[in-house]
């Protein structure tokens, strides 16, 4: 059963270094990447029961539209069990506490360092097992 | 003498003047009338004393010469006899007014003795001796009388005349005595009158000088009693006039003075308001300022830290990419002649140099981003309860050794003065640590170029810090003695990018980040003074009463 994770990104680019980022995985794979480039296509997509369902959802927050907070509160209404993390280049102490304070389950800042995020996941993974 | 003009009291001193002159001149007039009177009188009793006197003489001229004729029948002396007889007569006549009757019996007598003479002178003449000696017998018998008479009437008259020149002596020292007391008297009342009449005048002339006086001495409260005198009165009201329109005037210059004094005061206030006012707009402006380009510097950092991001995670990832590139090309490089394996190798080489590059100089806009962003952070690092004078050393021996090592001929001479009473106080010991090393390396750095513009063993760098407790702050005082800062760019020390150093050397950042943990996330206050050529002063003020602060979500 591969890890299947929801990346939420305005940045196109974003997709692109994450597809190769977990290049290795992905050939293997253990990971299975979504991708949604606004908050309203995230929830579209969970909506639609993707396969395989998301174990975790990666969300900016600054984001045109509804921003990445917003849609942690949405997600959060609907799915209480889903994981949520956030990344973000604004790692000030404000979103991180009204981040926390809407149940995230992570807050990570740009740019990403992949071996901490890699190992996140894998302590979500084994957990959700 | 109530009401009464000064004009009519001298009038009326005057008529009295004259009045007592007049009485006093009327009384020594009748007097020496009276006296001449008496002297008149006296006169006129010498003369009848003369007349007696000469009567008596004159009778006795008449009885010697009646007898004698009588007995010698001379004609003469009948002659001599009639000639004394007209005398004795006219004699008679002059003193008849002092007792007439008298002076008609001596006529009588007389008249009767002579025809008695010449009776006897026809019987002498007859001789008849008998006859005739008894005719002279009766005549002499009438002489007797009539001198008898004459003597008592010559002493009447002298008696008479000595009464009279008594009586005169006495009227004339009463004359004397009355004129002295009456002139005495005069005197007396002329000077008392007049005495009365100027003390009437002259009193309330006095008051009303005393009250000239006092005005004129600016005491206005004086009373001004009304005078019986009514030109006196009149001035005394004019200058009750005068006083009242002083005491009016002394009220509104006071009342204008203290008009003038609330102006003064509400100018001086509006003044000063007006001054706080601009200071604090001038200080607003400024804080807005540095807020406002915080604010965009950050938004800036925003902007550039996402595509710096990719940069940097797109370098890295070709990193690993062309390794494995180049792990799986391998194989078949082997079958490459050997020039085109070298061309694939140096180039692949660099490649790899050529990323590596990349990475760097994207971990060096990431430190520029990342110091950009330190403005945008609104005090949420925590707060601890610490010792400021450590905190202040610590931070001068890493910035000296770090300069030490940067170059080895950085030297200054550091004179530490702390206030060793200063309590600990609660702040954020790495940002603040960050502000001073920000102070002391721009400290350095200015001593050091003076070292080098000077190039004289003369100068000696110094860099001085102070620390004081201010009870309810604490102060450091940062004092370098380079080349000063001059007065056109001391305030744009604080703005973002604002650098006096060669590019590469600055950013610009560090003054602007420090005022930015001083004044927003510390609440205090960063001041420069300088002066050229001999000293830059820094002076950041840390408020206490910062609680050290929870941040619960810092370790999550």
């Amino acid at each position: 059963m591969p890890v299947s994770i929801l990346v939420v990104d305005d940045e196109p680019d974003v997709a692109v270094l994450f597809r190769q980022q977990f290049r290795r995985e992905t050939r293997e794979g253990a990971y299975v990447l979504h991708f949604a480039f606004s908050a309203s296509e995230a929830l579209e997509r969970l909506a639609d029961e993707i396969e395989p369902e998301p174990i975790v959802i990666l969300s900016d927050i600054n984001m045109p539209g509804m921003d990445g907070l917003a849609l942690l509160r949405e997600i959060k209404k609907a799915r209480p069990e889903l994981p949520v993390m956030m990344l973000t280049a604004y790692g000030d102490d404000e979103r991180r506490r009204r981040a926390f304070e809407s149940g995230a389950a992570d807050f990570l800042a740009k740019p990403v360092d992949f071996d901490v995020l890699k190992g996140r996941l894998r302590q979500l993974h084994t957990s959700s097992i | 003498m109530p009401n009464i003009s000064i004009r009519l009291r001298l009038i009326f001193l005057s008529a009295l003047l004259l009045a007592i002159l007049a009485g006093s001149s009327a009384l020594l007039i009748r007097e020496l009338v009276r006296d001449s009177q008496s002297l008149a009188e006296e006169a006129g009793l010498v003369s009848v004393v003369r007349n007696a006197n000469s009567a008596s003489k004159h009778f006795g001229d008449l009885k010697y010469w009646a007898i004698d004729s009588a007995v010698t029948q001379l004609v003469s002396s009948q002659q001599a006899a009639e000639l004394a007889k007209a005398a004795l007569a006219s004699d008679l006549q002059a003193i008849s007014a002092v007792d007439p009757a008298v002076v008609a019996a001596i006529r009588a007598e007389v008249e009767t003795m002579t025809k008695l003479a010449r009776q006897a002178a026809v019987a002498y003449s007859s001789d008849d001796s008998a006859a005739g000696n008894a005719l002279l017998a009766r005549a002499k018998s009438y002489i007797m009388a009539i001198d008898d008479r004459l003597e008592r009437i010559v002493e009447r008259i002298e008696q008479q005349a000595l009464a009279r020149r008594d009586a005169s002596t006495r009227q004339a020292e009463l004359a004397v005595k009355l004129a002295i007391a009456g002139g005495i008297g005069a005197l007396a009342l002329a000077f008392g009158f007049t005495a009365l009449t100027v003390r009437s005048i002259t009193v309330p002339l006095k008051q009303l000088d005393r009250g000239i006086a006092s005005i004129t001495h600016g005491e206005l409260k004086v009373a001004m009693s009304p005078s019986g005198v009514p030109e006196i009165a009149a001035m005394t009201r004019t200058l009750g006039m005068l006083r009242d329109s002083l005491i009016e005037r002394d009220r509104l210059e006071r009342e204008r003075q203290s008009a003038e004094m609330e102006t003064r005061t509400a100018r001086d206030a509006a003044e000063a308001a007006l001054h706080d006012l601009k200071a604090a707009q001038t200080s607003l402006i400024q804080a807005e300022k540095m807020a406002s380009l915080g604010q965009l510097t950050a938004g800036i950092a925003h902007e550039i830290k996402n595509p710096l991001n990719f940069v940097n995670n797109f370098a890295s990832l070709s990193v690993g990419l062309l390794e494995e590139l180049t792990a799986a090309v391998e194989p078949g490089l082997r079958s490459l002649h050997e020039s085109r394996r070298r061309e694939v190798g140096e180039a692949s080489d660099m490649l790899v140099g050529n990323l590596q590059r990349i990475i760097e100089h994207g971990r060096r806009a990431d430190n520029i981003v990342k110091s950009m962003l330190a403005h945008s952070r609104s005090g949420g690092a925590d707060r601890e309860t610490v010792d400021l004078n450590a905190l202040v050393d610590e931070s001068l021996n890493l910035a000296y050794h770090g300069a030490r090592a940067q170059d080895q001929n950085f030297n200054v001479t550091i004179e530490r003065d702390y206030d060793e009473h200063v309590a600990p106080i609660a702040l954020v010991p790495q940002d603040v640590t960050r502000v001073l090393l920000n102070l002391y390396g721009n400290a350095f750095y200015a001593t050091n170029k003076r070292r080098r513009e000077t190039n004289s063993g003369e100068y000696r760098p110094t860099l001085t810090v102070t620390t004081r407790d201010l009870g309810k702050a604490v102060e450091v005082r940062v004092r370098d003695n380079g080349g000063g800062i001059p007065p056109e760019i001391r305030n744009k020390l604080f703005q973002p990018f604002f650098t006096t150093k060669p590019t590469g050397e600055g950013t610009g950042l560090g003054l602007s980040i420090s005022y930015e943990i001083v004044t927003k996330q510390h609440r205090g206050t960063i001041e420069v003074s300088s002066a050229i050529g001999e000293f830059t002063e820094f002076t950041v003020c840390l408020p206490r009463g910062l609680e050290p602060k929870d941040t619960p979500n810092a370790s999550a």
